[in-house]
């Protein structure tokens, strides 16, 4: 059988969304929202500061030569807000000590220039942004070159920039950016210009203090709980807290008695209870005692929700994603087949800053501020929610977000707020105790995933087919997509990781039936790499078992033709001590992938005494093709390894339609005592730029459970541990 | 409503509320204190740890009406310009990511350097019971060492 079809390129998420948003495209993503950007140009409605000239959409600079860089990006404590302004700084020549940050408006010149959409996620920021960054600098420095060799009457190719200085070496002359700016304004932006040759470089390539970690030393960073609008009040929410249950019955007398309480207000699922102060209002929410009906989906627990999943899985339908080779055919042929299942939970984001938003709406316009992920989507959804053109409505993100994981890119909160708002005709910042804030989660969904192969003479897998059954991932943050998920009945963030397998094997099937779920579910750091990584790396070690072949060993050789997977690998095996002898008790596991742009390998090391696993040491290389800060891509692996460790604990199931946990006493995030010693390492593999933000996470819960596999005999197929009757200590 | 003196970062500072308002809003909301940050009014997470009498308090679920004169520290006393040996350690360690968590973080730390000057990893472990889902934990042992370190060097 020829191999199939080409929808490995054309399922690729991001070449997905690229073709989905380019051209023809563009029309297919300005379908379901109102005609948007044409009104929203250059550098938005933000006015400039007083004599600042914007030289481009992103550098601002100040007769007295202040420069100001815009931030598109939000800084979702991923250290973006560092990285992004300093490759621009560095190619503009300004002074890194002195420049001054401020977030972006949403605007098209804002947007990821590879998606044409303006979001923070999918570790997307460094990939798309980093070549912009350096031009748009690059560019800026023409034109402050240009202007101050005229003025000077000598050419621009002696000239140079520092230190926000345009520099004449050989005459010895400097000109601020200040006094020249507002002539290099004037100038056309060059489209190609030169870029600073690598030795000129000096904020790339080394750790950088954080510009954002002095505010969050002092308690003055301003997140999105702490914006204040003038004459604002304040809203505490309670909707119903099963899947789709609705209101009942409240006692709204007494909860218009109640200190400080300005008005109770109908909200979709629920009521919000508005005041003076953000305590007042919670109060008035418990005087209020609103009462919701079970809902159409209290049949809704785990037990219903597995049984669904494993009836899927059998039964599909199933969409064919990947079809290489003959792998049903060499399947059929019965000798050496191996198959398991493998189950991932839900998870909840729980940022560590609960939902919150602070909006203004009148009838002519609409102000939000929140800690958002999306400001265009939320753009989009505020208009259709309002009924407001677009042009009417701005989205502001406050300068810092305390954590994101993608939950902030779904706009439910700023329309929560600007309805509550517009309903009370005041300023309301919305704020959602942490109950709200689990219950109304879009979770990372959970997932189940069949994954079968037949093992050749020499114990490779000649044929794997992976079967996956996953609710949708993608659809909440790119509502564009439902006509794929309708019509080719696939995510394509649901197939992340199950695409393009690092290692080499020859047939490959991969089948997928989207499940439609009650429950919203979304992005979570990882998106679909953590899932089926989850599968496929603790597959590939059953499959090194059963051909009893050392698990590093039997990667190693399917990666014979994957040079770079092949060296993360072999250096954390290095670093892991994997070879190195084991006590009692003690195990290694290892896992190894390529995911959102980076290749990774983990080892990790765990001590199981009968139910207390304790992670002593995690190994994480990492090779994103380059690293631009070394700090702060450190602090990314480091955080999303103990990420990755939160989903081997903290589950998120459903009884009665109703999520549980619901509040951080009992949903077992991991604390420092659990915390194992972190080892990383990066590797410049060259090529493309990866990111670093999500990949993390992704190798960690495989790589947890080969290494309990390796000390205890006991393989975990699903998670979390506790499951299985185990505990992290 | 009631008024209430607080004594905050050495402050006397009036605040009205009800007597069962927490301390954390009375600090966010009344004394315009942002830094003491909510996470989940059930003191499980620690975002909103103070000091109170130099011991840390979690002040989501710690009423105004039992703070009395007792001295309250929040992050913002911990110094007027970061020169905190608490706030030198963690700039050098970077240990902030998102940063919601840290100003807790920083009082859980200030309590356990007070009650002991040079803590063990165990006695970290047992006294930093704060959740970060960035996951700075390790960061975080390594800046308190760093500032019990700062901290001698000083005497």
């Amino acid at each position: 059988m020829p191999s199939g079809c080409c929808v490995d390129a054309a399922l690729s998420r991001r070449r997905f969304l690229q073709t989905l948003t380019s051209g023809s495209g563009a029309l297919l993503l300005c379908v379901s929202w109102p005609a948007a950007s044409a009104i929203l140009k250059g550098i938005g409605r933000r006015a400039l500061a007083h004599g600042e000239v914007a030289v481009t959409a992103w550098v601002r600079i100040t007769p007295d030569n202040e420069v100001t860089l815009v931030l598109s990006q939000g800084e979702i404590g991923q250290g973006i807000s560092t990285t992004l302004p300093a490759l621009l700084a560095d190619e503009l020549g300004a002074d890194w000590s002195t420049v001054r940050l401020i977030t972006a408006p949403f605007a098209p010149d804002f947007r990821n220039p590879r998606i044409n959409f303006m979001f923070t996620g999918n570790s997307e920021s460094i990939q798309s942004f980093h070549d912009l960054m350096r031009r748009t600098g690059a560019a800026a420095r023409e034109m402050l070159v240009a202007a101050a060799a005229r003025r000077w009457k000598v050419s621009p190719s002696t000239c140079t920039t520092r230190n926000s200085q345009v520099v004449h070496a050989s005459s010895s002359r400097t000109l601020n950016f200040g006094a020249v700016a507002a002539d290099a304004a004037r100038l056309k932006v060059p489209q190609q210009p030169a870029l600073r040759p690598q030795k000129e470089l000096t904020l790339t390539g080394r750790a950088l203090e954080r510009v954002d970690v002095p505010a969050k030393v002092d308690g003055s960073a301003v997140f999105g709980i702490d914006v204040e609008l003038p004459g604002m009040l304040n809203a505490a929410v309670r909707t119903g807290p099963a899947v789709g249950s609705q209101l009942t019955a409240m006692s709204e007398a007494a909860a218009r008695a109640s200190s400080g309480v300005v008005d109770v207000v109908r909200i979709a699922n629920g009521v919000a209870v508005v005041a003076d102060t953000y305590w007042n209002a919670r109060r008035g929410l418990r005087a209020l005692q609103p009462q919701f009906d079970p809902g159409p989906h209290a049949d809704l627990d785990r037990k219903s929700l597995g049984a669904l999943y494993r009836e899927r899985l059998e039964s599909g339908p199933f969409a064919t994603p990947v079809k290489v080779g003959d792998a049903e055919g060499e399947l059929a042929r019965g000798s050496r087949v191996v198959t398991f299942d493998y189950e991932n939970p839900f998870l909840a984001h729980a940022t560590m800053e609960p939902m919150n938003c602070a909006a203004d709406v009148s009838a002519q316009r609409c102000r939000v501020i929140a800690p958002t992920q999306g400001q265009e989507l939320a753009t989009y959804a505020l208009s259709a929610a309002l009924g407001m053109p677009p042009e009417r409505i701005e989205v502001s993100r406050s300068p810092y977000i305390g954590g994101g994981f993608g939950r902030r890119l779904v706009p439910d909160v700023p329309v929560q707020a600007a309805l509550i708002s517009r309903a009370v005709g005041k300023p309301v910042k919305v704020i959602w105790d942490r109950e709200e804030d689990i219950r109304r989660d879009l979770y990372r969904p959970a997932t189940l995933v069949r994954m079968t192969a037949r093992l050749d003479a020499s114990g490779r897998p000649i044929a794997m087919k992976a079967r996956v059954v996953s609710p949708t991932i993608l659809l909440p943050v790119f509502p564009a997509i439902a006509p794929v998920l309708e019509q080719q009945g696939v995510d394509p963030s649901a197939l992340e990781g199950m695409m393009e397998w690092i290692y080499d094997v020859p047939n490959r099937l991969v089948e997928f039936h989207l499940l439609k779920l009650p429950i919203p579910t979304s992005v979570l750091r990882t998106t679909g790499y953590g899932p089926n990584i989850f599968a496929l790396e603790s597959f590939i070690d059953e499959l090194a078992h059963a051909a009893g072949v050392d698990a590093y060993q039997y990667r190693r050789t399917l990666l014979h033709g994957n040079p770079r997977a092949r060296a993360v690998l072999d250096r954390a095996a290095e670093l892991g001590q994997w070879n190195g002898s084991t006590a009692p008790h003690e195990g290694r596991g290892i896992a190894v992938t390529h995911a959102f742009g980076t290749y990774i390998a983990q080892v990790v090391h765990a001590r199981v005494d009968d139910d207390a696993v304790k992670l002593s040491r995690v190994v994480s290389v990492v090779d994103p093709g380059r690293v631009l800060d070394p700090g702060i891509a450190r602090q990314c692996i480091e955080g999303g390894t103990v990420f990755g460790i939160a989903g081997c604990k903290a589950e998120v199931t459903f009884e009665h339609g109703r999520a549980f946990p619901d509040n951080l006493n009992r949903l077992q995030l991991p604390h420092l005592a659990e915390t194992p010693d972190l080892v990383t390492e990066f590797v410049d593999g060259g090529g493309e730029l990866g990111g670093v933000g999500e990949v993390g996470p992704v190798t960690v819960t495989p790589a947890v459970a080969n290494a309990i596999y390796s000390a205890t005999g006991r393989r975990l197929r699903s998670m979390p541990v506790s499951r299985h009757g185990l505990r992290f200590t | 409503m009631t008024e209430f003196v607080l004594n905050v970062n050495g402050t006397p500072r009036v605040a009205e509320a009800t007597p069962d308002t927490p301390l954390l809003w009375v600090l966010r909301e009344q004394l315009g204190l942002k830094g003491t940050k909510f996470g989940c009014g059930v003191a499980a997470c620690g975002a909103c740890t103070v000091n109170i009498d130099g011991v840390a308090v979690r002040s989501c679920s710690f009423p105004v009406s039992a703070a009395g004169n007792r001295a309250i520290t929040t992050v913002e006393g911990l110094s007027p310009d970061r020169s905190h040996v608490l706030q030198r350690a963690w700039i050098a360690e970077q240990v902030p990511q998102c940063g919601y968590c840290q100003s807790g973080m920083l009082m859980s730390a200030n309590a356990l350097l007070r009650a002991i000057a040079s803590p063990s990893d165990a006695e970290i472990e047992a006294a930093i019971t704060n959740i970060c889902r960035c996951g700075t934990y390790t960061r975080v042992r390594k800046a308190i060492h760093r500032a019990a370190q700062l901290m001698k060097e000083s005497q």
